[in-house]
C-alpha cells in the first residue's frame, strides 16, 4: 500500500501516504486525522466524505480502511488490541505509535470477527 | 463524492472501497484473497455507467444543503434485532453501546419475573436479579406521583405523567395514555401499575419540559423485549429519549434516575452492582420499585 491520500480544499491540502494513516476520527464537520507520526491534523470534511475520498483514491487497498460507526475510519494494519467487553480498541504499530480509542460493543464484536476471518484465510 | 452523508449507524462496520453488501463475512475475506474484486469493479462499472444514463438531467439540489450547514441526516432504521444473549439462566445482562454520542447502558433481565415494591426492597435478596425506582414521590407530602396499583391494591390515582407501566400476568406493558384500562384491568387480576414521564411513543420521540442534564434512567420495550436503560453520563431528557429512539425503543417511559437513585442489577457471575453509588441519603414510605426476581 504505498498510495498517497490527498485531501484538498479551498487553499489547503493534506497530502499522506496511506500506510501511514492510523485513524480518522469525527468531529461533527469535521474530522481529526491522525498519522503514524501520532500528528493529528483537523480537516473541514466531514468523515463521510473522507471515507469516499478514500475509495475513490485507493481503490482496491481502500478496503485497508474500516469505517467503524459514525464516529471511526481506521487503518486495519495498526489494530493491536480489541477488547469488546471494555469497548477497547488500541491502534499501534509497536514503536512509537500508540492511540487508546473507545468503539461501540457491537461494532468491535464485528471488527474482532473480521480480523479473525483474514487471519483463517491468509 | 456524490455520497458525503452515506449513513451508517454506531453499531455498523463498513469495509471501505469496496460496496456496503459485501460486509463484515469470512466470505468478503476469501473474496478479497481470491481477485473476485475485478468482477465487482465490473459490475460497479455497469451499474455507474447505468445510473449516468438514467440520472435525471436537471434533478433539484436539496434546499436544506447550506454552506454551513449539511442537510440534515436521514437515517433508515436497520432491523430490528432481539439485543442479548439467549439463555436459561436467571440473572441481568448488561449491555453498552453509544447512540449519537449518548453511552448507554442497557439491563436486560433474563428468566425473572417482574413486579413492584413498596419500600426499599432488600438489598440481600439474591433473588432479585435487578431493581430500579419506578414511580417518583411528591416532595410536598411524600406521596407517590401517578396512578399506582400494588398487587391489584390501587394506592394513588393521580394523572400528571401521560406514560405508564402495566405489569400483569407477569407480563410489561410500557405505553403512553391518560386513560389507561391496564389501570382497572391491574386492579381486576392482582397486577401492578405506575406512571413516570413518557420518552418514546410508538417510536417517536416525546417532549418534556426538564431540560436540565443528569443521569437518566428508563423503563423500555423493543421487539418484544423490556429492558432499563441508563445513560452513563449526564443528559438532557431529549438527548437520551432521542438516543433511545435510534436505538428502536418502541415505548419508554422514565424511571427515577439521577445520581443519587437507588437499584442494582446481578450479572451472570452473581456479582451485585449498583447504578450508582449508595449515597447516604433519606429512604421514603412510598419510595418503590421495579423490580425482577
Amino acid at each position: 500500500m504505498n498510495k498517497v491520500i490527498v485531501i484538498s480544499k479551498g487553499t489547503e491540502l493534506l497530502r499522506i501516504p496511506a500506510h501511514r494513516l492510523v485513524y480518522i476520527s469525527a468531529d461533527g464537520n469535521y474530522s481529526e486525522v491522525v498519522t503514524q507520526d501520532n500528528r493529528k491534523r483537523i480537516v473541514s470534511y466531514q468523515l463521510g466524505q473522507i471515507e469516499d475520498m478514500i475509495g475513490d483514491q485507493l481503490g482496491d487497498d481502500g478496503s485497508n480502511f474500516i469505517r467503524l460507526g459514525r464516529g471511526l475510519i481506521i487503518n486495519l494494519d495498526f489494530v493491536y488490541w480489541v477488547d469488546v467487553a471494555k469497548q477497547a480498541l488500541i491502534l499501534s504499530d509497536c514503536a512509537g505509535c500508540y492511540h487508546e480509542l473507545t468503539a461501540s460493543r457491537e461494532v468491535l464484536i464485528k471488527l474482532k470477527a473480521y480480523l479473525d476471518a483474514i487471519v483463517r484465510n491468509d | 463524492m456524490t455520497d458525503k452523508n452515506r449513513d451508517i449507524r454506531d453499531d455498523e462496520f463498513r469495509v471501505i472501497g469496496r460496496s456496503p453488501q459485501h460486509e463484515t463475512s469470512t466470505e468478503d475475506v476469501r473474496r478479497r484473497n481470491t481477485g473476485v474484486s475485478i468482477i465487482s469493479a465490473i459490475i460497479v462499472l455497469a451499474i455507474g455507467i447505468l445510473a449516468i444514463v438514467m440520472w435525471p438531467k436537471d434533478a433539484p439540489e436539496d434546499p436544506n444543503d447550506g454552506v454551513f450547514e449539511n442537510a440534515p441526516e436521514v437515517v433508515t432504521p436497520g432491523a430490528i434485532v432481539r439485543l442479548g444473549v439467549e439463555t436459561d439462566a436467571s440473572f441481568t445482562e448488561k449491555l453498552d453501546t453509544v447512540i449519537n454520542d449518548v453511552h448507554l447502558s442497557l439491563y436486560i433481565p433474563h428468566n425473572a419475573k417482574p413486579e413492584l415494591t413498596l419500600g426499599v426492597p432488600d438489598r440481600n435478596d439474591k433473588n432479585i436479579i435487578l431493581a430500579a425506582q419506578a414511580a417518583d414521590i411528591r416532595r410536598d407530602n411524600q406521596k407517590i406521583l401517578g396512578a399506582f396499583v400494588l398487587k391489584g391494591e390501587p394506592l394513588a390515582w393521580g394523572l400528571s405523567k401521560k406514560g405508564f407501566c402495566a405489569i400483569i400476568e407477569d407480563k410489561v406493558t410500557v405505553g403512553v395514555s391518560e386513560n389507561s384500562p391496564l389501570f382497572e384491568e391491574a386492579t381486576e387480576k392482582g397486577g401492578y401499575f405506575f406512571r413516570q414521564y413518557p420518552l418514546v411513543d410508538n417510536g417517536v420521540l416525546v417532549e418534556n419540559e426538564q431540560k436540565n442534564k443528569t443521569m437518566r434512567k428508563a423503563l423500555c420495550s423493543r421487539a418484544g423485549q423490556i429492558f432499563v436503560a441508563v445513560s452513563e453520563t449526564d443528559e438532557s431528557m431529549h438527548d437520551f429519549a432521542q438516543a433511545l429512539v435510534d436505538l428502536g425503543v418502541e415505548n419508554a417511559i422514565y424511571l427515577v434516575g439521577s445520581h443519587s437513585s437507588f437499584g442494582w442489577y446481578i450479572d451472570s457471575a452473581g456479582e451485585k452492582t449498583l447504578f450508582a453509588p449508595d449515597v447516604h441519603r433519606g429512604t421514603y414510605r412510598n419510595e418503590n420499585y421495579i423490580v425482577w426476581r
